[in-house]
């Protein structure tokens, strides 16, 4: 078996409907062209998931990767990329996590594992090294993710497994359903769990005693010295491993960029109650850490008085905490900690959820829905109570609850009302960041490759309101300015590529991106020499071009044009009512213009132009669009 | 005697520990090949690493049938890989239950300090270890701190 440095080495593929497993060398190309995570995924993805595929039928297939740096003492690596047809999008579905589930895969010896087929009865796929078993999961199913993972922990007799499992959402086909590692680690964008519970599969554990060899060892641990030390003096060490990313909620707050009851208003006047400051003062018992990193910028919290005092868990991370208080208008902290834990245990996007529940809250608020029809609900503004009902109905598909748990785009067109106001694009609800008061991030979420979503760009830079930082990276001084809208495409396209990497490398963003230590250069240069293969800035920059691009053939071939890189109403109607970026609004054409042309992509179809996709080594995707009839290449 | 103790409330459970202590011994990453290990309990947040203690006396000194187990100067425990034939005795006699085989040498992996110098305590990113003089008594086992650590979070009563 051919073995490398830094990677496993081995790809495996698992057929759940022939009960058949195949073990295949990774491919010295794919490495080259595509790194690992999220580039083979969307590699793969395109090549295997045709036109038209139903998401949950047997054709679809689910991949887990990793990559070349996880499993080895660089900090950054922790995480892994589960992806798949998504059936809440119809279009690429993709969510990552982090924890300790990639680096145990990286042992068992994988670099990914593809699960395709559909299995007759319900079934866990445990991993043991070369041992690969299918499971009988009649026993889990109906399971919550915490009651799975430690079911399956006694199950095979070994604490330290590492369980990706599914909840009762998926199982009940809630199109917003994910994977979740180590019980609050959600890989939960897109649906993807639901696609896990499509193929009649519970969990994915696993258990390696392999390891990771190095190919420079000097040098590497050289760099990870140099990256180690940058971290513990980074002025954002302290306040990520006090308040993690719940630090957000009041920076947020302060920026007018909180997105709050359902975006009718940029600040929340409870903010503080809720925020990330509160919980590290009156919850917190210790800080957590993915697998080898020095910044531990996870907590564990416990309630110690009041509603739903006694419980304690995980968490949470700015997205599900902003969710389930601003956002639904809720000011209490308790109540918003038994929803993000009540939305893990059942498997559920908390971005999407809390959506759901904000948009037919606002319905509610203009008198929209009535009583009636929300099954007795009262879906006031912070009815707590109401929310943590209707989480149970969506995963349960109760009621209401069913309306919701298709999406809110679908629950708008099956309502007949709100469709103006179902704030999602390409079918994926919108983050917890006004755009208005954030252009480069609104750009972000418009042309991003799996919707509505900071994390395929995170232009963070733009947060720093530093014009210096703009002419010197882009030559326009306006491109980190946060209100500006000049230079955003050439923002964007650099931070989507720069992302891409980074997902590719499967290590955090947090640290990599936004603290700054992993910017292009270094990236190859880790990569080198963990992996002995030759990597420069240049190349890198490359690979970043070439992920983004085939991810949006593959939104081509499935009938995606500009006239989807948009975003909801609100944002380029209404002017941002209050807060320090009030007057706000998004205008869109200009960036989409910037941006189209930046990439080399056709203006009027923004797609890519088969010029550009040949010159990044993907000339046979040029031929494929075209057998497809998708071609507004030229 | 000098040993590595553990401030398990400090313990992010990040397993860098591990990480260093296998490539600085066995030349590649792997927790399998690493003389520390992490317990980890993600319900409760619990994270603890275990080490050898170098306790005296030593069970599994006691138990092992080849006498390959002996005390070095300075009071450390190490394995005479020659004399050892992987039998395993070692692993249920040890009190915590620290000991575990080389996945191929088949031979325990058991800590040398790193020759007075050890790696993990250096790296620690939250210094849960140290590296300190203490008396020899005999260690908890991971369930009796895991009892007590939520006693003290108050999780449990």
């Amino acid at each position: 078996m051919p073995k490398f440095y830094g990677y496993a080495g081995n790809i495996l593929r698992i057929d759940l409907t022939k009960n058949q497993v195949k073990v295949q060398p990774t491919e010295e190309s794919l490495i080259k062209e595509f790194l690992g995570g999220r580039g083979f995924n969307s590699k793969r993805l395109y090549k295997e998931v045709a036109k038209g595929v139903d998401p949950l039928s047997p054709q679809n297939r689910l991949m887990f990767a990793t990559g070349p740096l996880v499993g080895t003492a660089f900090p950054l690596g922790s995480r892994f990329n589960v992806s798949a047809k998504s059936p809440l999008t119809g279009i690429l579905g993709d969510s990552n996590a982090g924890g300790h589930f990639s680096a145990e895969m990286k042992f068992a010896g994988y670099d990914q594992i593809i699960i395709q087929g559909k299995s007759r009865k319900p079934v866990y796929i445990f991993i043991e090294d070369q041992e690969i078993q299918m499971k009988d999961a009649e026993h889990l199913v109906g399971k919550d993710v915490y009651e799975t993972t430690e079911m399956i922990r006694k199950d095979v007799g070994e604490r330290m497994v590492q369980v990706a499992t599914i909840g009762p959402a998926a199982e009940n086909h809630v199109l917003f359903a994910g994977v979740f590692a180590n019980l609050a680690r959600p890989a939960a964008r897109t649906g993807i769990g639901t696609v896990m519970a499509s193929k009649n599969m519970k969990a994915l554990a696993l258990k390696g005693t392999g390891t990771v060899k190095i190919a420079d060892p000097k040098k590497f641990w050289k760099l990870v010295e140099e990256i180690d030390e940058e971290a513990y003096v980074h002025p954002q060490y302290w306040p990520r491993r006090i308040m993690g990313t719940t630090r957000i909620l009041m920076l947020a707050e302060k920026l007018g960029i909180l997105p709050t009851r359902h975006f009718t208003s940029a600040t929340f006047e409870h903010a503080a109650k809720v925020s990330g400051e509160r919980l590290a003062r009156e919850y917190n018992v210790k800080s957590r850490a993915c697998f080898s990193c020095v910044v531990p910028c996870s907590r564990f919290y416990v309630i110690r008085d009041g509603e739903y005092a006694g419980l304690y868990g995980e968490g949470p991370e700015y997205e599900a905490l902003s969710g389930f208080t601003a956002r639904v208008g809720n000011s209490n902290l308790n109540v918003a900690l038994k929803a993000v834990d009540l939305a893990n245990r059942l498997g559920l996007d908390a971005i999407t959820t809390a959506e759901g529940i904000a948009w037919a809250m606002e319905l509610y608020a203009t008198g929209d829905l009535t009583k009636k029809e929300t099954g007795g609900l009262e879906l006031k503004w912070g009815n707590g109570e109401a929310m943590l009902a209707l989480i149970e109905k969506i995963a349960y598909r109760e009621g209401f609850g069913d309306l919701l748990a298709d999406g809110v785009r679908r629950a708008a067109e099956k309502l007949g009302k709100g469709r103006e106001i179902a704030l999602h694009v390409k079918g994926l609800e919108i983050i917890q960041a006004d755009p208005r008061g954030l252009k480069g991030y609104g750009l972000g979420y418009a042309v991003a490759s799996r919707g509505a979503d900071h994390l395929r760009s995170e232009p963070f830079i733009e947060l720093s309101d530093e014009p210096g930082r703009g002419l010197e990276m882009f030559g326009v001084p306006e491109a980190t300015l946060r209100l500006a809208q000049k230079g955003k495409g050439k923002l964007v396209r650099y931070f989507e590529n720069w992302c891409a990497i980074i997902d590719s490398l499967e290590v955090c963003k947090n640290l990599a991106e936004n603290m700054e230590l992993l910017p292009f250069s270094r990236a190859a240069e880790i990569t080198e020499v963990t992996t002995g293969f030759h990597f420069t800035r240049e190349l890198m920059f490359e690979i970043g071009e070439r992920i983004i691009n085939l991810e949006s053939a593959y939104l081509v071939r499935e009938g995606i044009r500009r006239k989807d890189d948009y975003l909801p109403a609100r944002f380029l109607q209404v002017p941002l009512p209050n807060g320090n970026s009030k007057g706000a609004i998004f205008e869109i054409e200009p960036m989409l213009n910037e941006y189209y042309t930046e990439r080399e992509w056709g203006l009027r179809t923004g797609t890519p132009k088969a010029e550009k996709l040949r010159e990044i080594g993907l000339g046979y995707v040029v031929e494929d669009l075209k057998r497809n009839g998708a071609a507004r290449v030229s | 005697m000098k040993r590595i103790l553990v401030d398990v409330d400090r313990c992010s459970g990040c397993r860098l520990c591990e990480m260093v202590c296998s490539f600085s011994h066995e030349n590649s990453f792997g927790t399998s090949i690493s003389r520390i290990n992490v317990i980890k309990e993600d319900g409760f947040g619990f994270d603890l690493p275990i080490v050898c203690w170098h306790c005296d006396p030593c069970k599994a000194m006691e138990k092992c049938p080849e006498e390959a187990i002996e005390r070095r100067d300075g009071g450390l425990i190490s394995v005479d890989e020659k004399k050892c034939v992987g039998c395993g005795e070692c692993l249920a006699a040890c009190t915590i239950g620290v000991i575990k085989l080389h996945p191929e040498r088949k031979t325990p992996l058991i800590c040398d300090q790193c020759g007075g110098k050890p790696l993990c305590v250096e790296k620690c990113p939250t210094k849960a270890l140290t590296y300190t003089e203490t008396e020899m008594q005999e260690p908890k086992v991971p369930n009796q701190v895991l009892e007590e650590t939520l006693r003290r979070w108050r999780i449990i009563a």
